[in-house]
């Protein structure tokens, strides 16, 4: 077992035993105020829009992106996850309310929330009766533990997060259910059945994140009989309001009704329209064309329109109405490793800060609509955020020189020196804002050359700490955005030293500081999320006082919606319209 | 046969060919001066090779040229731009007196600067391609093509096996694994260094089969047989005896070569495969373009119109030193 | 001539074996040469080690290139298996390996591709094969004219256009500005399925690429008519007081033709292997699409399957030149 696995392990440790008082809440009770006529941005205030009940009708989604795995234990693209809630449900969901109630955990298929037991290292759920999969049978907690199982298998089914492996396996080495030696494929130690309605999970550590991750995809029950490993990825078996009624890999599938999906066991998904189809589309121009002339609902790939459609929408008032530029829960960034001379002096790294020109970066990435200035590396939306934190006078939008040669003077480099940036050739905004960078850096003598890297070798390229130090990448342009909604899930993989990989690695600036990592322990061992949130805020000012990060914008999108839709808002917890609710009307 | 007297810049085009040409046009007259008294009467060859010409002095006087009339090729000009849509502000993407040809989309860079500049690109990648072609084909088709037997089986079945090839797929995967620095170069350099290898490497079979060819039908003329009849050695009827006896097939075909090389190194640029940004470069501007191009057509025409002039005037021209070389031409 | 074509077969397919190993070979190496793991580009963003061991052994990378490329080679010729976790998945043949983006043989998706790829090729070829011969001829028969020089620049000028540009300029016009067309998207199930939006995607690319062929085509058949036109047996034809338009059409074209059909025969090949450029500009999803997509994501299976679609289509196109020659021009003897 690597160091990395116990660090998640040992560090995902928030707040847990808290989200019983705020998700019995319910999420917000009733924010439900319905807007009619919508407008610009509407969909990302607060409210529901087009609020309705009303069934029928065919829901059609495009993407420019098949895909990665409709196989819920192997499916890591952030739109796969919004599809999967047409057709497979977990212990927990985030519900399907606007604002922050979105970012909320509520029961799916669970009765309650988990009661925790034994100091916060025992999570026990009881599910719901009346919950079937698409062929009838019930839903058992075996059901879900062999869901769970499914994920140790990665030799056979790789793609999907590993969060589950990493809490749950704890030493036993467990090898997933096709090499179980348990006659009935239930040998994890770490969960037990004990009846087919409870379901125990013993944990090493109190482990409040634990509950968010009973809420992804992967922690799906899978039927046992039906699951043919790899090939299952073509079959799915729902337990949502749909089915996948046909798959065409690169092309299209189909969702229809789930005849045995019980609305009386469901709070959160509302299943209104007959039929939702997805389809892949090989030209996104057309697809946007498709879109405003309402031939397509929405782009649910959710990474907005193309430069064409985006001048039209942002020129006709008609098709601005119907447009909103919400926040995708990523962060657009550069990062300074600090194995790469001079940026192992703070100095340096302040001068590249300062020498940086944030309005020219945010142009690069397409405007405005592309997202707000960012001046530290914690987006709104992730509890202890705070967008007014602006150490470096980034928000205002300048290059500020005269701090800039300062800096460069106190890093000993007066007459400036040479580095490289790294980016992936494959993203042109990010190659964009390199270039933009490398313009501004030149008015203070720092010489910078663009090395480009094909995006698909990230985790070999700038995610090996060696092959940063032997290139001299000294700056890297990343994006980032969390696998689930806490401080932890989102900047623990950034800067927390022990998350520092051979491959893989998120934490450019190998940054190692016992305040951070501490400030990590401190969090998860807090009682509440919302007592956690300060100390969040804490990590983010430690690091942005470190400038070890150049924040380029919180990331938004334009995005088109059809008027036809119903009930929409963006889901907070991931920044996309929910699809458990959305419904059309004719 | 009188010819009309020409610009200077229509004899500094076809130097190569008349170079060791008296000036004088009376007597017998060379092939190389019959050439050049045709070439001289084809005016759409010689527009072309003037234009060749000015190309190349554009790519050459490049930093003088954008300091007379542009602004540096990497500056940003954010302030000439739409802050909401990111395209230039003003009509036909932003031209005026100052930037001639407009400005680029998202970051405000003068075209006009960038397009002098993607020549130098162009035309070097594409002649030094070129080279590596016509060594490599000269070499190896006129070995295949005077050996014969089973050298020339083998050579040939090479040049199959290289058109049998998805080349610009190849070149794609091949660039995009090849390291940041290579050979003691770095940046740009690499990826024009590595363009310029694989673009010649796949054109040398074209050239290679015509001087095998040729080779073929010269080694069984007359003087040749003297020339083995005196006792000269292979190696020597093959390089001093036949390849001059080439030349004019070899100049007239990478003449040829070049435009075609052009539009390989701005297809590969187009498909990402070319130099590094901020290095300009036409196939680059062009792909950038498509994000654009509903709302700022200026940008894509530009850098396509400077592809299509660059490409059309090598063809003009090898065409006509093509016609002018013929011997069967009248 | 039966032994003619058996031996050509021979040579078609070693050569196919050929381009497979080289194919293989740099496609397999050179990540190990740059110190890239194919295995972590199929993990995603998963580091896990087990993950990438599973994808390691899934696609055979444990094994020495030799074994693999032999397990590549029997595959094609007899299908696969692949461990499916508590069974196998069947790749049947001609099984170019499996893509476990999709958990999907390559060859399965490459299928759907093909047809997109033939009707850009065939549709284009038809309209540069008349255009171009059409106007190679007329520009010989008016040698000098005002017409012949006007159109042999206007072929030059063909020739000139990147295909990328003239692809964007035409749907900037006629998709854009006068919408005679909406916006191109090949429709699933290609022409039996929606010949509307069939001929609606492919008319732009059609035009587009033929006209890029029709160029060379009209330069090529004037120059070889010239050349023909000065032969002896055209002026004995002639001598013997045959009509022009017989002579033209009995004799002159007849021999022009051979080399045309060479040179068709290779560009058709060429183009049925994926047309990357015009595939590209215009996103039809057909095989060069496909590769190029390939290429970004690094499946290598898929880039596998397309280099040997495309390099079966020219060195079929060779023969089938070659066995055409025969037929057209009664001098050539296959021996």
């Amino acid at each position: 077992m690597n160091s990395s696995r116990k660090a998640v392990a040992l560090a995902a440790v928030v707040a847990a035993l808290s989200l019983t008082a705020t998700a019995c809440g319910g999420g917000g009770s009733d924010n439900k105020t319905s807007t009619k006529g919508a407008g610009y941005d509407a969909a990302t205030t607060g409210k529901v829009l087009n609020a309705s009940t009303k069934k029928g009708g065919t829901l059609k989604l495009m993407s420019p992106q098949d895909v990665d795995f409709l196989d819920p234990a192997r499916s890591y693209y952030g739109f796969v996850w919004n599809i999967q809630r047409l057709y497979v449900r977990q212990l927990l969901t985030y519900d399907s309310k606007p604002g922050e109630a979105g970012t909320k955990l509520v029961p799916d298929l669970a009765e309650t929330l988990p009661v925790l037991s034994n100091g916060g290292k025992t999570y026990t759920f009881k599910i719901k009766k009346g919950v079937k999969f698409e062929d009838g049978t019930a839903i058992t907690s075996k059901d879900i533990k062999y869901g769970i199982e499914r994920v140790f298998a990665q030799d056979v089914l790789s793609g999907g997060p590993t969060y589950l492996i990493n809490v749950l396996d704890q030493g036993q080495k467990y090898p997933g259910p096709y090499k179980d030696k348990d006659p009935n494929k239930l040998g994890l130690k770490s969960v037990l059945t004990p009846d087919d309605q409870t379901i125990v999970f013993n944990l090493k550590q109190p482990n409040s994140d634990f509950s968010y991750l009973m809420a992804i995809s992967d922690s799906s029950p899978v039927p046992m009989a039906k699951d043919d490993g790899a090939k299952y990825t073509n079959h799915p078996v729902a337990t949502g309001p749909y089915k996948v009624a046909s798959f065409k890999p690169g092309k299209e599938t189909v969702f229809e009704r789930n005849p045995n999906w019980d609305p009386k066991t469901d709070k959160v998904h509302t299943g209104l329209p007959d039929k939702v189809t997805f389809t892949v589309t090989s030209n996104p121009d057309d697809m946007d064309q498709r879109l405003l002339s309402g031939d397509v609902d929405y782009a649910v790939d959710g990474t907005g329109v193309q430069q064409a459609a985006k001048i039209k929408i942002l020129q006709d008032p008609k098709y601005k109405a119907n447009a909103d530029d919400p926040f995708t829960g990523y962060i657009r960034y550069f990062a300074f490793p600090q194995t790469v001379a001079p940026f192992d002096n703070i100095e340096c790294r302040k001068a590249v800060i300062y020498a940086a020109d944030p309005k020219s970066l945010q142009t690069a990435r397409g405007g405005p609509s592309s997202g707000d200035l960012g001046a530290n590396m914690l987006p709104p939306g992730v509890p202890g955020s705070d967008k007014s934190y602006d150490p470096w006078g980034l928000t205002a939008g300048k290059p500020q020189l005269d701090k800039a040669r300062a800096a460069l003077k106190a890093c000993g480099k007066p007459n400036g020196f040479k580095t490289t940036i790294a980016v992936r050739s494959n993203k042109k905004p990010e190659v964009a804002t390199a270039e933009s960078l490398q313009a501004s850096l030149k008015a203070i003598n720092v010489d910078v050359q663009i090395a480009q890297y094909d995006g698909k070798n990230s985790s070999s390229e700038i995610g090996s700490p060696t092959n940063v130090k032997k290139k001299g990448y000294g700056i890297i342009v990343m994006g980032w955005g969390a696998d689930y909604n806490s401080g932890a899930g989102f900047l623990q993989p950034l800067v927390d030293g022990s998350f520092i990989l051979p491959n893989g690695n998120n934490n450019y600036t190998m940054l190692n500081d016992k305040t951070v990592n501490g400030l990590f322990a401190q969090a998860a061992a807090a009682k509440t999320p919302e007592e956690a949130a300060p100390i969040y805020g804490q990590v983010n000012k430690a690091i942005m006082e470190k400038a070890l990060y150049l924040p380029i914008n919180f990331d938004k999108a334009l995005v088109y919606r059809n008027p036809r839709l119903t009930n929409v808002f963006y889901n907070e917890s991931m920044g996309r319209l929910d699809l458990a609710v959305l419904g059309v009307a004719k | 046969m009188t010819a009309p007297l020409h610009d200077s810049a229509g004899e500094t085009a076809t130097v190569d060919v008349t170079a060791d040409m008296p000036a004088k046009d009376i007597e017998g007259r060379s092939p190389g001066r019959i050439a050049w008294t045709r070439l001289k009467r084809d005016k759409v060859a010689l527009i072309g090779g003037v234009v060749v010409i000015l190309l190349i002095l554009v790519a050459v006087f490049a930093p003088f040229i954008v300091g007379l009339l542009g602004h540096p090729p990497n500056e940003f000009h954010e302030n000439l731009l739409d802050p909401d849509l990111g395209t230039p502000k003003g009509s036909f993407g932003g031209i005026n007196s100052d930037f001639l040809l407009g400005v680029e989309p998202t970051n405000g860079r003068d075209v006009f600067s960038r397009i002098v500049y993607g020549s130098r690109i162009s035309l070097l990648v594409a002649f030094l391609a070129a080279c590596v072609s016509v060594v490599l084909g000269s070499i190896l088709g006129s070995v295949a093509g005077f050996f014969g037997g089973w050298v020339d089986a083998v050579i040939s079945r090479v040049m199959d096996l290289l058109l049998a090839f998805p080349q610009l797929l190849f070149t794609i995967a091949l660039v995009s694994v090849v390291p940041n620095s290579l050979w003691g170069l770095s940046g740009s350099g690499v990826r024009m260094g590595v363009l310029i290898v694989v673009i010649g490497f796949f054109g040398w079979p074209y050239i290679g089969r015509i001087v095998r060819g040729q080779t073929m039908s010269l080694r069984e003329r007359e003087y040749v047989e003297a020339a083995r009849s005196l006792g000269a050695g292979r190696v020597y009827i093959l390089f001093k005896e036949l390849l001059p006896n080439l030349v004019a097939p070899i100049l007239v075909y990478s003449t040829l070569i070049i435009p075609t090389n052009i539009l390989s190194e701005a297809a590969l640029s187009f498909l990402g495969a070319g130099v590094k940004p901020p290095t300009a470069s036409w196939g680059k501007m062009l792909s950038d373009a498509i994000n654009t191009y509903q709302a700022d057509p200026t940008y894509m025409v530009v850098p396509g119109i400077a592809i299509f002039i660059t490409v059309l005037a090598f063809n003009l021209f090898g065409d006509g030193l093509r016609d002018a070389l013929d011997p069967k031409g009248s | 001539m039966l032994v003619y074509i058996l031996r050509r077969l021979l040579n078609v397919v070693i050569m196919l074996v050929v381009v497979s190993m080289v194919t293989f070979g740099i496609f397999f190496m050179v990540p190990k040469i740059t110190g890239s793991d194919p295995a972590l580009l199929y993990a995603g963003r998963t580091t896990d080690k087990v993950a990438i061991e599973g994808i390691r052994k899934k696609m055979g990378l444990d094994k020495p290139i030799t074994t693999q490329y032999g397990l590549f080679l029997k595959g094609v010729v007899a299908g696969r298996d692949y461990d499916a976790g508590p069974d196998t998945t069947h790749c049947p043949a001609p099984c170019f390996g499996y893509s476990f983006k999709n958990e999907q043989p390559v060859w399965q998706d490459l299928k759907d591709k093909v047809p997109v790829t033939l009707s850009l090729a065939s549709g284009a070829s038809i309209l540069w094969l008349l255009g171009g011969v059409a106007t190679g001829v007329i520009s010989a028969l008016r040698r000098r004219t005002l017409l012949d020089r006007a159109t042999m620049i206007t072929a030059l000028a063909g020739v000139s256009l990147p295909i990328y540009f003239t692809g964007l300029v035409s749907s900037a016009i006629f998709v854009y500005s006068l919408g005679w067309l909406d916006t191109i998207n090949y429709p699933d199930g290609g022409l039996a399925s929606d010949p509307g939006g069939w001929l609606n995607a492919m008319i732009l690319p059609w035009i587009t690429l033929a006209f890029l062929f029709a160029a060379t085509y009209a330069r090529l058949t004037r120059a070889t008519m010239l050349e023909i036109l000065g032969e002896d047996y055209i002026r004995t034809a002639r001598a013997k007081g045959l009509t022009e338009s017989v002579v033209i059409r009995k004799h002159a074209l007849r021999s022009t033709l051979t080399p045309i059909i060479t040179v068709f025969g290779l560009d058709l090949g060429a183009l049925l292997g994926g047309a990357v450029l015009t595939e590209t500009t215009f996103s039809l999803p057909g095989l060069g699409k496909a590769a190029v997509d390939a290429i970004s994501t690094g499946d290598l299976p898929v880039i596998m399957g397309v280099t040997m679609i495309a390099a079966f289509f020219v060195v079929m196109a060779n023969l089938v030149v070659d066995l055409l020659y025969a037929v057209v021009d009664p001098r050539v003897r296959l021996t």
